[in-house]
């Protein structure tokens, strides 16, 4: 039975006393004070409030913008399009296939199209709905199906297949011949929002001596300032990114979001903007977890042993790559999970579609594979005849045995202890499985 | 434009605003009280509770013309003599607290519930901040924290 966790005195000296010792979070108190200052609880003398538009549809040609409605709008201050951005319309993590603003195609629902500064909110609001799109639909590619299809449009140049990446281990005509029970079965898991309780938002002012500066609810403070310089056609030394207090990230805050438009905005009006994305735009925009398809084959003897696994994983990266062919290839090395597997064939297939985009977010390809590979062993455990918790103690990887990609666990491997603590607990609580 | 007399956490606040604007915008932008945390803005996420007449209420769906002549109590008015709450306390050195955003509206929601329950059990604490998401801590230090508060035991 687990032990209550043990809380030793901080009041201890010597460099290692901290180790094993709750402490309370230096920030926390402010939080529970609510003195703390999220970007959203900033303001500044002259600061405008921005807004988005987004495109609202998959996958389109721009034809025109028409903003003049939204300009007349009283307390507009700015409404810019992609033509005003002054430097490189070109953003991304990985590769820079985003568009600050889009300009000849629309790639997916959530692309930026115009910006707007205003007095207040509701000028802002009021100002974007009156933006006037003139977009010719083109054939969207929204699934993994779709984006496999050899005529499908490719969604940026390269076509929609972005990337490939295999895993190899032993002779897998061995281990099926070796295997008494397969198992095939097609996974399929959902696009997820991490739901962060901050919305993304940023407050941009141009300081004293002239450097743009960002304060933004960020992951990364140098990756953003490496994207927004270009963009903004400043040196680097003249943008300055500021980490706020975050109010979750989970991922999604990795990737640019609001940070390129307050500066925009800030650099056109010469003002304070904060642009705070509301729970909408936070939805609809920035990346998600990805999608993906895994179809899985796994083999084992009559005595629980694993003898190979066989897979193909498809990840929807939407439209943009964020990290998503780092996130899928992840995927594809997991995909045996923390199981000791002699033959070994696993592609990943890094998709762009014209669905939003997916990037980071916690676990970072491993839970889709879990999905699977977890799957299968309750599978397999079922077709033998053998207990869900047995199948995986015949089988955990432990000191000494190697991954599928050749990392050879060391004294750190705790699945085997985690399995038998499980195993205990369900035996002292009479717990058995549904299905066995 | 019409002008509000509000009487939060004990003191009074005048303030110009139009009718329509919610309680939890004129706190933050106008009385520049922003421990009430917008989340989602349409009374989903709990982010922004604060007391009315000693009752909880999401203040991002609540009118400011509707809080005339009403207590409004905010996180701000939880410290008393400079000291802060003993659920603001247990919440900070249990590990109730991550990102930190959904922490005033679930310390509100806990100090309504000890208002009128001051020993809850573990279930009625639960169901205090049903309403009240957070994301990162899965709610057991939460609980465990305001279980402390309470003067409780804590499983």
């Amino acid at each position: 039975m687990a032990q209550p966790e043990q809380v030793t005195s901080a009041a201890q000296s010597g460099p290692y006393d901290w180790i094993g010792t709750s402490v309370p979070k230096v920030d926390a108190l402010d939080k529970a004070l609510g003195i703390t200052q999220y970007v959203g609880d900033m303001q500044m003398p002259g600061m405008l409030h921005a807004r988005i538009r987004w495109s609202g549809v998959p996958h389109a040609v721009i034809r025109g913008i028409d903003t003049s409605d939204a300009e007349k709008v009283p307390g507009v201050r700015a409404v810019l399009t992609a033509g005003d951005i002054p430097g490189v319309n070109r953003y991304g993590l990985a590769v820079q296939d985003q568009r600050v603003l889009a300009d000849d195609k629309v790639r997916s629902a959530a692309d930026p199209v115009a910006l707007v500064a205003a007095e207040t909110e509701q000028a802002a609001e009021e100002a974007i709905n009156k933006i006037k799109l003139d977009l010719e639909p083109l054939r969207p590619v929204l699934s993994i199906e779709d984006a496999l299809d050899p005529t499908a449009p490719a969604i940026h140049e390269g076509g929609n297949l972005f990337a490939r990446t295999t895993v190899r281990k032993g002779d897998l005509d061995q281990g099926v011949r070796e295997s008494d029970v397969i198992v095939e079965t097609t996974y399929r898991t959902h696009l997820m929002d991490h739901m962060a309780m901050e919305t993304e938002s940023s407050l941009a002012y141009i300081d004293p001596t002239g450097v743009l500066t960002i304060i933004t609810s960020t992951q990364y403070p140098y990756r953003d300032r490496r994207q927004i310089a270009p963009a903004l056609n400043l040196s680097m030394n003249k943008v300055r990114v500021v980490q706020a207090p975050i109010g979750g990230g989970f991922g999604r805050k990795d990737d640019i979001t609001s940070e390129i438009h307050a500066g925009l905005l800030a650099l056109k009006t010469q003002r304070p903007v904060r642009l705070i994305y509301t729970r909408q735009d936070s939805l609809i925009a920035n990346t998600k977890r990805h999608p993906m398809l895994l179809k899985f084959r796994t083999g084992a003897r009559s005595d629980g042993r694993l003898t190979f696994v066989d897979a193909d994983i498809y990840g929807d990266t939407g439209a943009y790559l964020s990290l998503g062919a780092f996130v899928i290839k992840k995927a594809g090395i997991h995909a045996c999970g923390p199981y000791d597997v002699p033959n070994i064939r696993v592609d990943t297939h890094t998709l762009y579609t014209n669905n939003l985009s997916s990037g980071a977010m916690r676990g970072f390809g491993v839970l889709q594979a879990a999905v699977a590979h977890e799957s299968q062993m309750d599978q397999l455990a079922h077709r033998l005849g053998i207990s869900p918790i047995d199948i995986r103690l015949i089988n955990t990887l432990k000191p000494g045995l190697p991954t599928g990609t050749g990392q050879v666990m060391d004294e750190g491997c705790g699945i085997e202890a985690t399995v038998l603590r499980i195993k205990e607990y369900m035996e002292s609580q009479d717990l058995r499985f549904a299905r066995s | 434009m019409e002008h509000y007399s509000l009487k939060i956490n004990g003191n009074v606040y005048e303030t110009d605003a139009e009718p329509f604007e919610s309680l939890l915008d004129v706190l933050r932008e106008k009385l520049r009280l922003t421990g009430s945390k917008k989340g989602c803005d349409e009374g989903e996420c709990g982010a922004c509770t604060a007391l009315l007449d000693g009752k909880p209420v999401l203040s991002c769906i609540l009118l400011v013309s509707d809080v005339r002549d009403r207590e409004v109590l905010t996180i701000e008015g939880l410290p008393q003599g400079g000291e802060p709450h003993p659920i603001q306390v247990e919440m900070t050195e249990r590990g109730g607290i991550q990102c930190g955003y959904c922490t005033p509206g679930i310390i509100m929601s806990a100090y309504a519930l000890l208002q009128e329950n001051p020993r809850p059990s573990e279930d009625e604490i639960r169901f205090a901040i049903a309403g009240n998401i957070c994301r990162c801590t899965g709610y057991s230090k939460i609980v465990e924290a305001l279980q402390a508060a309470a003067g409780t035991p804590i499983r």
